[in-house]
Parts: structure tokens; C-alpha cells; sequence
């Protein structure tokens, strides 16, 4: 079980300036300000960008007023199904220069490139998606085949308003160790080595083959090739300590869809 | 570059390929549910880093489907991968016995 209430909570609350800026190529007439807002670095942009496109779409042409929006940074298109925090620190702007500007879109979505998980309800059945895989993961899938549809609706309530306590009264069922286990079956974690948004996933063991708690250190050796060493990891704009334990990284520092997203860098051996 | 699964040519039991070493191919289980109609060869071996979405394009093609008809695709029958997710990551995580299993269906199955 999470212990540490106080790291959830700053993990929760962590938050980007984003600067929204509208696409040229769309706008009628006068070219409207930028819109700025702060963003919850766990949630998806389809979620928290209700405003932006209100405010938008009174400056592009009729004709573009009901696409489907997209954003991009630099010309990079984002994926609207990975957490907002991961995108960011993928894309890792120069630090301090905050806002993060980004682009709006109302037309030409990029089908090549973007699913288009692009409604709240896709992105919803997305994010179950995410969760029983991460219990599969975890706890054979036990748990969260054991709660019931409203437990459900309410992790997914609690992430789209942005409620803690309703979040984390559900999840702290989904990140406690089943029964008489001390740790996960397996750790659901994500693992992007550049910005180009692909990342590897491995089945990595919070317990060690002569029994002991596994750190950092132990699954950044595991990620290490001959050739190929990590040497450094972060995840939610935070360098981790090597010896941080993998079952307390997962049950404090996943994303909401119960994965560690992690950025390691590597470095030639 | 073949652009369809091939086909797994003298697929025996005790053959333990180990699937994705130096990139070789994933071998992966096709299994109908509901009203789809079923595919006979149900042994598939395809690229490492095919996408989900692709899978769901050759099952369409392959099934010859309508425009209008949608293919879901479940791992083990418990959760739907995202359309750009690998085939070497769904394998290196929840592959059993050298296979990837998955089921596919034109109507939403599993959540």
C-alpha cells in the first residue's frame, strides 16, 4: 500500500504552463492572442483543452469548426493518449522556458502519425485499457476484475476533475500487493530512450532471484546491453535516486493509468 | 518486406525459436470471438514492431470486412492494446509459451 500520502499528493499536483498559439493557416481575420493555462502534467490534453478550443474556434473559418483538434510543438505532432507530463519531458523543452508553446489544430489531423483517440469517450475506454493491463501486470488481474463498473467511473471521475481523494480511494485497491504478496507480480513500466515516443516495454520483477527488493539500479542493469549502459532515469521532471525500490516507484510514481513512465538515458558502453 | 503475416511454416510444439532476438519475427495466436467469421490458419509470425493497428488492417482485409466494420483486438482475452502499440512489447510482456495470443472480434468484447 502507498504510504508516502505526501508524494502521491505533490506527484498529483504537478503542473505545466502551457502556451497555446493558433494554427496561421486557420485563423479569419484578426489573429487572436495566445491562451495560456495550467496544466495537470497526469492528464490528456483532450481532457483539459475545453477552453482552447472554445476561445480558437471563434477566429478559424466555419468549414474547420468541428475537426478533430490536434496540437503540436515544433512541428511535432502529440499523441493525445499519452499523459501530458510525459509528452512534456519526451519533448524536453529547454528548462525555464516556460510556458511550453504548442499549436492548435482544427483541421488536417495527421491520421499517419496520431490515433485518433481525439473524444473523451475513446480516451476513457483507453485509459480502462491501460489499467487492466497494468493489473494484469501486477496482480494477474485480479483486482481490478473484482471492482465493480462504479469504481470504474470513479478513477476515471477523479482524473478527469482532477480529484485526489475521489482518485486515490479507488487506486489505492490497485497499488497495494495482492493478499499475502509483498510486492507485484511484475512492475507495469514504460520506457522512452529519445523523443520519439516509442517506447519498450519489459516484464521487470520488483524481487530480486535471491529474494530481494530490487532498486533502480538493478532494473537500469537490466536495461543495459553489452554495448548500451543506462545511466540516468526521470520521470515526472525528477532524476531518481539508483537506489530508489522499484515496488515504491511503482505504487508512488506511476502516471493515473498505473504505468511508470520513464525516461533512462543511456550512454555507450 | 512482406507486407502480410507469413505463414508459420512447420509450426511443431517443441520448436522454442525464441521469438524477437536480432529482430526475428513474434509468433502470434489469431483466435475469432463472437459473430467473426474465423480465420482458418490461426498461426501468424509478423515483424517485431508492427503496430496493433496493422494487425486490425490485415485481419479487416484478410475477412474482407465492409469500410463501415470495426476489428477489435484483445491480449488474453483481458484488455485492448492501443493502435500504436508494438507487437514486441504486448510479447515480451504477455506472451506464453513462445506465442502471442490474440483475439479479435467486430464488437466491442472486453471493455
Amino acid at each position: 500500500m502507498a504510504h508516502d500520502r505526501e508524494v502521491l499528493r505533490m506527484i498529483w499536483e504537478g503542473q505545466i504552463g502551457i502556451c497555446f498559439q493558433a494554427d496561421r493557416d486557420e485563423i479569419v481575420g484578426i489573429k487572436p492572442e495566445p491562451f495560456y493555462l495550467m496544466i495537470s502534467r497526469l492528464s490528456y490534453l483532450p481532457l483539459v483543452t475545453d477552453k482552447v478550443r472554445k476561445y480558437f474556434s471563434r477566429y478559424i473559418s466555419a468549414e474547420h469548426q468541428d475537426g478533430a483538434v490536434w496540437f503540436d510543438f515544433n512541428g511535432t505532432p502529440l499523441r493525445l493518449h499519452y499523459p501530458i507530463g510525459v509528452l512534456y519531458d519526451l519533448l524536453h523543452p529547454e528548462e525555464d522556458s516556460t510556458p511550453w508553446c504548442l499549436t492548435i489544430h482544427f483541421s488536417k489531423f495527421p491520421e499517419d502519425t496520431l490515433v485518433k483517440l481525439n473524444s473523451k469517450e475513446l480516451l476513457e475506454s483507453h485509459y480502462m485499457s491501460c489499467l487492466k493491463e497494468a493489473d494484469v501486470l501486477k496482480h494477474r488481474g485480479l483486482v481490478i476484475s473484482a471492482m465493480q463498473k462504479k469504481d470504474h467511473n470513479q478513477l476515471w471521475l477523479g482524473l478527469v476533475n482532477d480529484k485526489f481523494d475521489q482518485f486515490w480511494a479507488v487506486n489505492r485497491r490497485l497499488m497495494e500487493p495482492y493478499a499475502d504478496q509483498e510486492s507485484f507480480k511484475n512492475i507495469p513500466l514504460r520506457i522512452y530512450t529519445d523523443d520519439d515516443f516509442t517506447y519498450s516495454q519489459k516484464l521487470i520483477s520488483p524481487i530480486s532471484e535471491g529474494g530481494q527488493k530490487k532498486s533502480l539500479a538493478d532494473l537500469m542493469a537490466e536495461l543495459s546491453t553489452p554495448v548500451r549502459k543506462a545511466v540516468g532515469c526521470r520521470t515526472h521532471g525528477i532524476d531518481l535516486h539508483e537506489e530508489t525500490q522499484l515496488q515504491w516507484m511503482s505504487e508512488h510514481l506511476s502516471y493515473p493509468d498505473n504505468f511508470l513512465h520513464l525516461s533512462v538515458d543511456y550512454k555507450d558502453a | 518486406m512482406a507486407e502480410t503475416p507469413e505463414s508459420q511454416a512447420a509450426l511443431s510444439t517443441s520448436s522454442s525459436t525464441p521469438a524477437d532476438k536480432d529482430g526475428s519475427k513474434i509468433c502470434i495466436l489469431l483466435n475469432a470471438t463472437g459473430n467473426v467469421p474465423i480465420i482458418k490458419k490461426r498461426t501468424w509470425t509478423v515483424d517485431p514492431n508492427k503496430t496493433v493497428s496493422w494487425i486490425q488492417k490485415f485481419i479487416h482485409k484478410f475477412l474482407k470486412l465492409d469500410a463501415s466494420e470495426q476489428i477489435f483486438l484483445y491480449v488474453n482475452q483481458t484488455f485492448a492494446p492501443a493502435p500504436d502499440q508494438i507487437i514486441k512489447n504486448l510479447y515480451e510482456c504477455h506472451g506464453t509459451n513462445g506465442k502471442l495470443v490474440l483475439y479479435y472480434c467486430k464488437n466491442q468484447a472486453w471493455g
